[in-house]
């Protein structure tokens, strides 16, 4: 408890990043901004609000997996993923949005490129962190797979903040072609600052036959009935592990716990001050 | 490298967590291993205090921990959490003492909520498995291990033992001082008592 006030106090004398006013509105620069609304929040509601920017910025928190984890190393990344999102906003976005990130390219005769896609999966923690972006063009799918703290990123911009019924969209490679078509011409959507990120409830219709994951075994949300004889959900409940949701201690090993979380979003606070 | 899930908040444990989770083999596979934990916890959070194998207790007490600390951070209004205790709880009545009996004392506790002893094994040459004691903080029962404040050591009681010679010494002191002033009463009385003779 003690503790917990000396770093609220600490925070409250400080210059505050507010990385939810900067990136909701996609702004190109990142700004300090020095709010009241952190004086104001309760110390119960200021750490409710400190848990919620685990969505946010996920490749923050360290490898759940322990045999990964070097403390040095984590402190060193996350003073370079502060110091790269002082450049470049990399703003608020989740597996579902509609992204446009503009590379630099030598190749291309504005030395630079631009992909329209819809985020399909985002992996990595640190500065490995990756985003894998879907569009089909020219009738044909193209993905483009970003590390998100590369240098030659110039811009990433959210066209439409949204977030899908599952964790991954990868099924949509199977998916009829028109789920991932996308307008590069998109103009970007707004929403209404503070509301709460749209879940688009879309369900997809997947294509016949052969796939590239067996998707009748995944227990997908976002996609229609799909066609199959018996034999494959024979199969696919066969293999199917319904109590792992109850294993506990398997839970408490992919992700960090709460206490932890806390004290890692206070470090970056704090690298990004001094 | 991956990323951590960000979908559900736990607490962090006051134990220490086994870096691989141990098997258990067992004719059911995965689900018969947290069958046979799920028996142990229902035992542990039934009597508080329970002897067993030592790997099943190591492993048993993490699960135990894992659903207090939840029960704790969310409370019976929670679903997932109620549905979580009505998994691992495997006699309904438990769940209710989960929740009024044990949350209500573990709530403050900064410390772990449950305490593992290892005990010696069984004196017969069939079971030679490592044994162990596994029991909640805070049960009825007399403490396992003797209790410290015995300990003459300790500097309390080497205080306390200082300060009773102290006291001894000055009582014996005083009366030392009593008997001085009688007897020179009575050496200054004789002279009197040998004139009236």
């Amino acid at each position: 408890m003690i503790n917990t006030t000396k770093n609220f106090v600490k925070l409250k004398t400080f210059k505050v990043f507010n990385f939810r006013n900067v990136y909701r509105s996609c702004s190109t620069e990142a700004s300090l901004n020095n709010t009241n609304e952190e004086e104001n929040a309760t110390q119960e509601g200021f750490k409710k609000s400190f848990a919620e920017y685990r969505h946010i910025y996920p490749e923050f928190l360290p490898d759940p997996e322990v045999k990964l984890r070097n403390v040095i190393r984590e402190k060193l990344e996350r003073k370079d993923m502060i110091a790269r999102r002082s450049q470049i906003a990399i703003p608020e976005f989740y597996v579902g949005s509609i992204l446009s990130v503009t590379t630099s390219d030598p190749h291309s005769p504005g030395k630079s490129e631009t992909f329209v896609g819809i985020c399909i999966k985002r992996e990595g923690c640190g500065l490995r962190a990756k985003f894998i972006l879907r569009n089909v063009i020219d009738h044909e799918g193209i993905e483009v797979l970003y590390e998100m703290y590369d240098p030659t990123i110039q811009k990433i911009k959210v066209l439409r903040l949204e977030k899908r019924l599952d964790d991954e969209l990868l099924y949509l490679r199977d998916a009829l072609p028109e789920y991932s078509t996308f307008d590069p011409n998109m103009e970007p959507e707004l929403l209404v600052e503070g509301a709460p990120v749209p879940v688009n409830s879309l369900k997809v219709k997947l294509k016949p036959r052969p796939w590239v994951d067996r998707w009748e075994r995944k227990n997908l949300q976002g996609v229609q009935d799909i066609d199959l004889p018996e034999r494959f959900w024979v199969k696919a409940a066969k293999v199917a592990t319904p109590w792992e949701k109850y294993d506990l201690m398997k839970i408490y090993k992919k992700t960090i716990p709460a206490e932890e979380q806390r004290k890692y979003t206070m470090k970056s606070n704090h690298n990004c001050k001094s | 490298m991956n990323q951590a899930d960000v979908s559900k908040l736990v607490s962090k444990l006051n134990i220490k967590v086994n870096p691989r989770l141990r098997k258990f083999r067992s004719p059911q596979g995965p689900e018969g291993r947290l069958d046979k934990l799920r028996k142990t916890v229902t035992a542990l959070f039934k009597h508080e205090r329970i002897e067993l194998n030592y790997p099943r207790a190591d492993e048993a007490r993490m699960y135990a921990e894992r659903l207090i600390s939840d029960a704790i951070r969310y409370g019976d209004c929670h679903k997932s959490t109620m549905e979580m205790a009505d998994y691992w709880l495997v006699e309904k009545q438990i769940v209710h003492k989960l929740f009024k009996v044990l949350v209500p004392r573990f709530q403050d506790y900064g410390i772990s909520y449950t305490k593992l002893y290892r005990a010696p094994k069984r004196p017969i040459p069939e079971d030679q498995y490592e044994k162990a004691v596994l029991e909640l903080r805070g049960n009825p029962y007399p403490p396992l291990l003797h209790g410290t404040h015995n300990n003459k050591n300790l500097i309390h009681n080497i205080l306390l033992e200082e300060a009773k010679k102290a006291y001894r010494a000055k009582k014996c002191a005083e009366i030392a001082a009593k008997i001085d002033a009688v007897e020179e009463k009575t050496k200054s009385d004789k002279p009197v008592d040998h004139c009236t003779q």
